[in-house]
């Protein structure tokens, strides 16, 4: 389409032609097909162009209100915590716990210990690229029940980043798995006491330590702070009734 | 389209226009379920089903103010249409594989089909027109985002440092332009077909 063509568009759009000049266009939009089609898009475009542009404050105000709206409502159909990468692990331990109940309670006779629980499914912590050959090695060292190196990997990492409750709450196993009660006892009670997603979590291992450590008062105390909505509710009601 | 009956829904339609948070929220508890439940039926989840949402309603709010949508069909159809084809559409895109649309609780002359169906072609142009105004020039560009936000043709050729004659020929050559590279997109055959 030639340039002329498209300067008159816009003075017939903003009504600048003549009477004379108007019918002269209207018929050309009536035989020329081309003509016709571009004119359709110039004109949209047009619109769409002074909608994005004036009404841009006003449709932004209302593009934030409505994610807000949204956000909200999606919240609130969530289960209550949103520790996607943990999941496999803890359906597994739900699983294995299962199967350990079953296998309890037929062999009732025996007291409930530290070893029915610290049945730990492989843990995942590398997620993107990067240097992650500390992580792996934490990773790898978890996973084969090398506890000893693993903590020795967590407790480097943690000293590069301490704000990372996840790394955080597997030091805590590592050092229960050690038996260095006092650490991980420390440490399980200050996660237990912050705002995480790990919080719950951290209460329940911090049980399991009682239990390692034989002192079925602290455990007991301590499982029924777990909170009906958290991961390890029922195992945690479990342990109780067998405890108790 | 303006001889037919607007149906009372068309609170909702005025709601989103107003940014009235009440309406919006209404929307959510009456009508965004029945959305999720579906994306999540076909393959999709709770985050998808939530960009689709607020990606539809979006659509609704341009169209409503740019086209003074009139709703002639209850919301509850039309969007719950609307949110289907452009999850059909997602689903087809991510997955290459032909998706059919089966429609086979609405008639064809269904008024929410069709009101739908002009909706969702009014977003995809919406979309077409944002990605080819980026290809423009940034000479194009700044002229006419100027243009369109100040509105007063002498102001602009001011700002730009051009005369206003200069600055009215430079306008209808950009949108000229834009017309072309609209024309030019395979996107937009697809649309007009």
């Amino acid at each position: 389409m030639e340039d002329q063509n498209y300067i008159l568009f816009e003075s017939y759009l903003s009504k600048e032609l003549s009477q004379e000049e108007v019918s002269a266009f209207e018929s050309r939009l009536k035989n020329e097909s081309d003509f016709n089609q571009a004119f359709n898009i110039y004109k949209e475009l047009s619109s769409f162009l002074e909608h994005k542009f004036e009404g841009e404050s006003i449709s932004t105000a209302f593009q934030n209100n409505l994610k807000t709206i949204s956000n909200t409502y999606f919240e609130k159909q969530k289960p209550s915590k949103k520790v996607i990468r943990f999941k496999p692990w803890q359906y597994a331990i739900a699983a294995s716990v299962a199967l350990l109940i079953g296998v309890v309670t037929f062999n009732n006779l025996s007291n409930p210990t530290f070893n029915d629980y610290n049945n730990y499914e492989t843990i995942s912590l590398t997620v993107r690229g990067g240097d992650e050959s500390l992580l792996k090695t934490a990773e790898n060292a978890f996973n084969s029940k090398d506890f000893a190196k693993a903590e020795a990997a967590f407790t480097e990492l943690i000293a590069m980043d301490d704000s990372k409750n996840e790394l955080q709450l597997y030091r805590g196993i590592t050092l229960l798995e050690l038996d260095k009660f006092d650490e991980a006892d420390s440490l399980f009670s200050k996660l237990s006491n912050t705002a995480s997603v790990y919080k719950n979590k951290a209460i329940w291992y911090l049980a399991l330590s009682k239990l390692k450590q034989q002192d079925y008062n602290a455990c007991l105390e301590l499982l029924k702070r777990i909170p009906e909505d958290a991961e390890d509710y029922k195992q945690a009601e479990k342990l109780i009734s067998k405890l108790e | 389209m303006s001889e037919k009956k607007i149906h009372e829904d068309q609170k909702y339609i005025d709601g989103l226009l107003k940014n009235n948070s009440f309406i919006i929220q209404a929307i959510y508890d009456k009508f965004v379920p029945k959305v999720v439940n579906y994306i999540k039926q076909n393959s999709g989840d709770s985050d998808k089903a939530q960009d689709i949402i607020q990606d539809t309603l979006i659509t609704i709010y341009n169209q409503a103010s740019e086209k003074k949508l009139q709703l002639t069909c209850p919301f509850d159809a039309y969007f719950f249409l609307l949110c289907k084809r452009k999850w059909l559409n997602e689903l087809k895109k991510s997955s290459n594989k032909e998706v059919t649309i089966n429609e086979a609780v609405l008639s064809k002359g269904d008024e929410a089909q069709e009101l739908a169906f002009e909706t969702s072609v009014f977003g995809e142009k919406q979309a077409l027109f944002t990605e080819m105004f980026q290809k423009l020039g940034t000479a194009c560009k700044d002229l006419l985002t100027a243009t369109f936000k100040i509105k007063s043709m002498e102001e602009v050729a001011k700002s730009l440092g051009v005369t206003y004659a200069y600055a009215r020929k430079k306008k209808s050559l950009c949108i000229g332009k834009l017309t072309e590279l609209v024309q030019k997109s395979p996107k937009f055959n697809q649309l007009n077909n």
